[in-house]
């Protein structure tokens, strides 16, 4: 079961099991009420830009944008909240409870656990980071061997998790500036405008230039990437990305003979080529 | 209507000619040209050149002219000195003369000389409290630097409430008054002046024209251009959208009730935009009705400059510097990878 569940092979081809149901369905709405925050908040940063009167118009312009940008981030915090539960009820099945039941469940124990979860950046990732760069450079011809979950993919979960906290906090703030002056100072509400307005253009350049190069524009997926839609990664991209998780993933499902090198795992014949050209 | 002025009238002769020639065409009555001056001002292409070499438009647009809250003044009301036809260069427009229209109340002649006073008693004074000249007098705004002809802006109040006239309205007005010139008058006179003549857009950009100027604004030491950060604010952005119901200058600069012209210095304790009274303008009814007294020290006009705001300069900084921090290497990662993919089989390595 475990290997229907991890390798689907469709046409002769082999797909390998990336993101559950809940989780795809968690990413869609993300997507969705991010880039209805964008469009919708993105006018207001530049108002005096030509395009803002158009975006903001199609909103149905000052009059209910605003209402369409306040429910997206409504949603979009409801959506946070839900993932942390998620991601608690997660660490509690798989590992929590089963240290429970080995009578290990100590403070060190739950600090290690946590450090040392699939997405928490490690060591391994700075060894990834320096020779993605040494691969990028010309230096070797070989790409990093990606775990399951890689550098890229880790900065891509780690960057709206600071910027929910950072945007979301800031939003609520704006939302009700009567209320927020009560609890903090006026002051606090332009601190909450620049670090919402700010933040925002941050988040969208990193989710519109290196998020969507990577899973949709780069030229190993272009058009478009359907992890997010399907669940399942094509081998090709699996050996590209994560060499490492796919010789594990093979392995465990009894392909290990059919297993393929990583990608510009040349032989000095063809190096001596490379440097020829 | 921009008056001729200090230009030497050359082409007397012709206009006499077009003057006896238009004369024999019969021409529709103007509401307030009786000294038929419309006769030369209809044409588009009426213009000249001063001695200082600006352009001049001397054409006059009779519908907009209309329906301006001046078009029941004659032309002459203002160009007093115009008493002929062609005329000399006229002299500037005085705003303070009592014109033809009697104020109903005081039945008297009308004049500005009411918002004159205010605007004496006002920071925007070129006076100060002892009487005497203010330093740099002439930056100080005269009638025409904030105001032009504006429009009527009529509104409807029925169903729902929208621009223009209401003809329901109308109806009950024919119920008792004859003359619709009288009646449309008076509509617009009143749901005019029921709201606001200009939009917050607009009000900012009056202002801004001498509050933007960064030479004014360092000659009279004040802490802001104040037109741009209001721009930068939520108001101003909302203005930005045409958002009638935004905070422009004027709701927060002048207290409710009295004169826009009373507008008065921050440092003055009359003023609503003292520190003591600013909660007043947040918390009304219309705006953040549930304002503690913090929110006034919420700071409108902000600026990135480290000597206005140095918290939120630095503040700002940093985030600059994060969103350098963190998209700059990746766009690098993403030249390199495009870089790489187009020689896939190239390292730069020595042999062995």
């Amino acid at each position: 079961m475990a290997s229907h569940y991890k390798i689907k092979i469709k046409n002769g081809e082999k797909y390998f099991h990336r993101f559950s149901l809940d989780q795809r369905i968690q990413h869609i709405i993300l997507a969705v009420t991010v880039i209805l925050l964008v469009l919708t908040g993105m006018p207001l940063r530049f108002h005096d830009a030509p395009w803002a009167n158009f975006f903001y118009a199609l909103f149905g312009g000052i009059e209910r944008a605003p209402v369409v940008h306040r429910v997206a981030g409504s949603i979009l915090l409801l959506l946070f909240v839900y993932h942390l539960f998620y991601l608690a009820n997660q660490i509690i099945k798989k590992d929590l409870r089963p240290m429970k039941q080995r009578g290990e469940l100590t403070v060190r124990n739950v600090v290690l656990l946590l450090l040392t979860q699939p997405l928490v950046p490690n060591l391994k990732d700075v060894r990834d980071i320096r020779d993605l760069l040494k691969y990028l450079l010309f230096l070797t011809s070989e790409r990093p061997r990606g775990a399951k979950w890689t550098w890229k993919e880790k900065f891509d979960y780690w960057a709206p998790f600071w910027g929910m906290l950072i945007i979301g906090t800031s939003g609520l703030i704006l939302w009700n500036m009567g209320l927020s002056a009560r609890l903090f100072t006026g002051e606090t509400i332009n601190y909450a405008l620049i670090a919402h307005s700010d933040e925002a253009l941050l988040a969208a350049l990193f989710l519109f230039i290196w998020h969507w190069y990577n899973v949709h524009f780069s030229m190993s997926v272009f058009p478009m990437g359907t992890a997010f839609i399907n669940g399942y990664l094509s081998e090709e991209l699996m050996i590209e990305e994560h060499y490492e998780h796919y010789v594990e993933v093979m392995t465990e499902c009894g392909y290990r003979s059919e297993i393929k090198p990583p990608h510009g795992h040349h032989s000095d014949t063809e190096v001596m080529q490379g440097e020829a050209m | 209507m921009k008056p001729p002025t200090d230009v030497k009238w050359r082409g007397g002769p012709a206009a006499l000619l077009l003057l006896l020639l238009l004369g024999f065409f019969p021409l529709r009555p103007r509401g307030a040209d009786v000294g038929n001056c419309l006769m030369c001002h209809k044409y588009p292409g009426l213009s000249r050149v001063t001695e200082e070499g600006v352009l001049r438009l001397c054409y006059v647009n009779e519908d907009l002219f209309n329906s301006s809250v001046h078009s029941k003044v004659s032309c002459q009301g203002c160009h007093t000195d115009i008493d002929q036809i062609p005329h000399n260069p006229a002299k500037k427009v005085d705003c303070l003369i009592e014109c033809h229209i009697v104020e109903p109340t005081s039945e008297k002649k009308f004049s500005h000389e009411h918002a004159a006073r205010f605007l004496s008693q006002s920071v925007h004074s070129k006076y100060d409290e002892d009487g005497k000249l203010k330093k740099y007098a002439e930056d100080y705004p005269e009638c025409k630097d904030c105001h032009d002809n504006p429009l009527w802006r009529p509104m409807s109040f029925d169903k729902a409430q929208h621009a223009g006239v209401s003809e329901k309205a109308m109806g009950r007005c024919r119920v008792c008054h004859q003359s619709d010139d009288f009646i449309i008058r008076y509509y617009n006179h009143v749901t005019t002046r029921l709201h606001k003549i200009r939009n917050p857009k607009n009000i900012a950009e009056a202002c801004g024209r001498c509050h933007n100027d960064p030479a004014m604004v360092a000659r009279h030491n004040l802490r802001t251009q104040a037109g741009l950060s209001y721009n930068d604010s939520f108001h101003g952005k909302a203005a930005s959208f045409l958002n009638e119901r935004i905070p422009d200058c004027l709701d927060c600069h002048v207290r409710k009730g009295e004169s826009v012209h009373q507008m008065l210095s921050h440092e003055n304790p009359r003023a609503i935009t003292h520190s003591d009274n600013k909660i007043q303008t947040c918390a009304t009814t219309d705006c953040h009705s549930n304002a503690s007294v913090k929110l006034a020290t919420f700071d409108v006009h902000a600026e990135f400059k480290v000597g206005q705001s140095p918290g939120q300069f630095y503040f700002t900084a940093f985030f600059i510097f994060l969103t350098g921090c963190v998209l700059l290497p990746l766009m690098g990662i993403i030249f390199l990878d495009l870089l790489r993919r187009l020689f896939p089989n190239l390292v730069l390595r020595r042999r062995s």
